[in-house]
């Protein structure tokens, strides 16, 4: 990992610093009360029980447990400024005090990026003037600046050359609120590295969690592009098993959930046991008989109140019916 | 230290607030900053508060960008500023105000134009040429 750091990377620069990563996380709170991603918010309590979201108590619970803490990788050394290291002499007392607030730090970190649906497409015409056709060659974009309106409720509208007045599109509204309301990481113009044919070049410089970070400062989180993105990511790990890649980041627990609800948990439960993260396993089970209680294995578990390792054991009926 | 500040103040008779484009940029590149000043003030000279701007050059994508800070805008114009032409015209594409009357005008003084000089082009290639025009 720090060959990698270290590594020039013409390709990717790693830009991100930890203030933009902060800043993300108060933005992604108020999305999340904002938008209330369509998979948990349907409402009605019923719904919840039948089809846990993620942003349930319980999943992200087992998600975290998943995604590991190891101290040693979050902290590694980010591309920045190079100032010599400070050395302090502690006390026992104090060594645990400075590692009880480093796991602290530390879970702040790898507090997870949202999971929503595509958003919707936006077309809503308020006015339509024919007088106006032809006069015009290029069409006008105008921003509303008001500095107290968030951004999901500015007002951007664009008047076409044939007189339409209509509702900015989501890539239009992304754009404008970049010029006139910059944000740290992100480009007006999306980098062409996020294009598909481009992040092959990414996944065999096993720089995924960096392509990840990158996508998270840059597109919004229910954008077609960040979900895109993601999930070009989690398959190509999925492909070459590379799943230690992500472990004890904070996309860990996204793509055990991508995996999870399409069913393709097979070489990362194969994984688990191998590194001998048996907690990991049955989390991951667990989740599993979560998300899909219709399944055989799912079942048996309720009936016979199987709990932890009995879960996993070779002659059990996960083994069986899932892999 | 003699305070000065308030002696120094341009003190003006009559005039009132207006609502305007004040230019910037270089040459061949203008760049309008839509401006709440004075009306006896220079186009370009101090303003009371910016309110936005107007990009009068298509972009990459090829849309003008203008930018209005609404809020603003409305406090002014609820202090009893008024509009430049421009800026009124700007408002009516936006949608904030009515369309102005004058971009109707000549949206229409344009299309009579144009049709007029399609009449006159087809005339004389009919009468040119001596075949039957297909339509035009």
């Amino acid at each position: 990992m720090a060959a990698l750091a270290a590594k020039g990377a013409a390709l990717l620069p790693v830009r991100l610093s930890r203030v933009a990563r902060a800043l993300w996380g108060w933005r992604v709170q108020r999305g999340l009360g904002q938008d209330a991603g369509p998979a948990g918010g349907a409402g009605a309590g019923e719904k919840r029980d039948a089809k846990p979201a993620f942003t349930d108590e319980a999943v992200q619970d087992l998600l975290y447990r998943m995604t590991g803490l190891n101290l040693q990788k979050v902290f590694r050394p980010v591309r920045q400024e190079l100032k010599p290291p400070k050395y302090r002499l502690l006390t026992e007392a104090q060594l645990q005090e400075a590692t009880r607030k480093a796991v602290v730090e530390a879970k702040e970190k790898l507090r997870m990026p949202p999971v929503l649906d595509e958003r919707e497409p936006i077309d809503d015409v308020l006015a339509d003037d024919k007088v106006l056709e032809g006069t015009e060659t290029a069409k006008y974009v105008f921003t509303d600046l008001t500095y107290a309106t968030p951004h999901r409720e500015r007002f951007i509208v664009v008047r076409e050359p044939n007189g339409v007045l209509r509702k900015a599109t989501w890539e239009e509204r992304d754009r404008m609120i970049q010029i006139f309301f910059p944000k740290e990481g992100r480009r007006v113009i999306p980098p062409v590295l996020f294009k598909d044919e481009h992040l092959g070049t990414v996944f065999q410089q096993d720089r995924h969690e960096d392509i990840l970070n990158m996508c998270i400062a840059q597109f919004e989180p229910d954008s077609a592009d960040y979900i895109r993105v993601h999930h070009r990511t989690y398959d190509d790990i999925e492909k070459h098993a590379k799943y230690d890649l992500l472990r004890s980041t904070r996309h860990f627990g996204g793509m055990v959930w991508y995996l999870v609800n399409r069913k393709r948990t097979d070489g990362l439960l194969i994984d688990m046991i191998s590194r001998d993260l048996l907690d990991d396993a049955t989390c991951l089970i667990t989740l599993y008989h979560m998300l899909h209680p219709e399944c055989q294995s799912a079942k048996e578990a309720e009936e016979g109140k199987l709990h932890g390792i009995d879960l996993i054991k070779p002659n059990s009926v996960f083994a069986q019916t899932e892999i | 230290m003699v305070q000065l500040g308030s002696a120094l103040l341009k003190g003006y008779r009559g005039g009132h607030v207006v609502i305007r484009f004040a230019l910037g940029g270089c040459t061949n590149r203008p760049f309008y900053r839509i401006v709440a000043a004075h009306s006896k003030r220079a186009r370009d000279g101090k303003y009371l508060e910016q309110l936005g701007c107007l990009d009068p050059l298509p972009n990459a994508h090829g849309e003008k960008v203008a930018g209005l800070n609404l809020e603003r805008l409305r406090h002014w114009l609820g202090c009893g500023a008024q509009l430049s032409r421009p800026a009124e015209k700007l408002l009516g594409l936006a949608g904030f105000l009515p369309l102005h009357p004058m971009t109707i005008t000549n949206a229409e003084r344009l299309r009579r134009r144009r049709r007029r000089a399609q009449e006159s082009d087809a005339p004389p290639a009919e009468g040119g040429s001596q075949e039957p025009s297909a339509a035009v």
